[in-house]
């Protein structure tokens, strides 16, 4: 399958670039064709301007700027979203990619007259999230994992109809054992290979 | 009491701001002591760099002088007035960045002896969420109000079970007439006098 996995972590000594490498070693274990964004390498610029608000629902806007991420997010069939889950969702970095990547024309269209949006990422047949919280996965829960439903409700009701979610996530990771994160990792690869 | 309102929109002549501009009306004309953060004003940078996550958990972990300028005005807040735009059923990427680098360990929360979390921001009495959706309340509901969890449950936990906590939606916004925006605009100015 055609994967695109979007990475964010700021630092490439953290336990989220182990769990990238596993994802990426699961990937190629299972021969997938995989394309990878670091969006802290590439220096992503998270902030949806005054501009882009301005262009929001127009149709023919200069997207050079980020005109990469848009072919990589046209092209996949697979989406792998790989972060450290903070305040109960994506990192501002990651948020801002949603934000500006998945625009009218790229994610959905507003057809005239009509107030619901029409998907156009119907390509995308699967999405799969690999993060870690630092909290329990009962304070996760207090909180109402809004991150795991930005991702298996509103970016996945503009991917095809059928697309699966699937949600890889390690839990009390501030005060885990090596051991518990060596099973992560294993996990990693095992779930990102089938 | 003091409130401290963190506006976000990149547009000046959004309706954000013009439901900021009613909150703050409100609280003045009710004697509350306001001091507004207008994060896309102020120019603010909301992803965390290498740099301030290698010191999150060390002793010194404020690098960004705007980062310091948002703590001292959310430890003197005894209210916490947050006005967005809800995109992709969360904050926008400003105003997630804003929190997670301004509600730091020391500040938001602190860990006890034995490294449980405890709430760092016992002063603030009530928090207040005010934010607009292109969808209907129905489509909302049905998709989650992540924005709204985030800063009703998770940071309420860091402020203490007693903090009162306040939600002003605007749904369908982008199909609304002139006189629903003003409604809801006054609708706005009038809550907040009667915090």
């Amino acid at each position: 399958m055609k994967t695109l996995v979007v990475y964010c972590h700021p630092s490439r000594e953290s336990f989220v670039a182990a769990v990238l490498d596993a994802t990426l070693e699961g990937l190629r274990d299972g021969e997938h064709e995989v394309r990878v964004t670091d969006l802290y390498a590439d220096g992503f610029d998270p902030v949806f301007s005054a501009e882009d608000h301005a262009n929001h629902l127009a149709d023919d806007v200069d997207r050079t700027g980020i005109a990469r991420y848009i072919e990589d997010l046209r092209w996949c069939e697979s989406l792998v979203l790989v972060y450290p889950t903070w305040w109960a969702g994506q990192p501002a970095m990651l948020k801002g990619w949603i934000d500006r990547v998945w625009v009218n024309g790229v994610a959905w269209k507003l057809p005239a007259g009509k107030r619901r949006l029409k998907p156009l990422l119907r390509s995308i047949h699967r999405i799969t999230v690999v993060t870690t919280h630092g909290s329990s996965k009962i304070i996760n829960a207090l909180e109402g994992e809004g991150g795991k439903r930005t991702v298996t409700r509103s970016l996945r009701a503009l991917c095809s109809r059928t697309c699966r979610t699937h949600w890889i996530a390690m839990y009390t990771v501030d005060t885990s054992t090596e051991l518990q994160r060596a099973q992560f990792l294993h996990r990693v690869r095992l779930r990102l290979a089938a | 009491m003091r409130a401290t309102v963190v506006l976000v929109h990149p547009s000046p002549t959004s309706f954000t701001h013009s439901c900021a501009a009613a909150a703050e009306r409100g609280l003045q004309s009710a004697g509350h002591d306001v001091t507004t953060l207008d994060l896309y004003a102020m120019g603010f940078q909301p992803a965390m760099t290498d740099a301030e996550r290698q010191a999150y958990h060390g002793e010194q972990p404020v690098i960004d002088p705007l980062v310091a300028e948002s703590v001292a005005a959310v430890q003197q807040a005894e209210m916490l007035v947050f006005v967005y735009p809800t995109w992709w059923s969360g904050m926008p990427a400003m105003l997630k960045g804003w929190l997670e680098k301004t509600m730091l360990p020391g500040v938001a929360f602190v860990f006890d002896k034995r490294g449980k979390v405890r709430p760092g921001l016992q002063t603030v009495r009530h928090i207040v969420g005010i934010s607009s959706y292109g969808s209907s309340r129905a489509y909302v509901k049905a998709i989650n109000d992540n924005g709204r969890r985030t800063l009703l449950r998770a940071l309420r936990l860091n402020t203490g079970w007693r903090t009162k906590r306040l939600w002003l939606p605007m749904y369908s916004i982008d199909g609304s007439t002139p006189e629903r925006r003003a409604a809801f605009v006054a609708s706005v100015e009038k809550s907040m006098a009667a915090l």
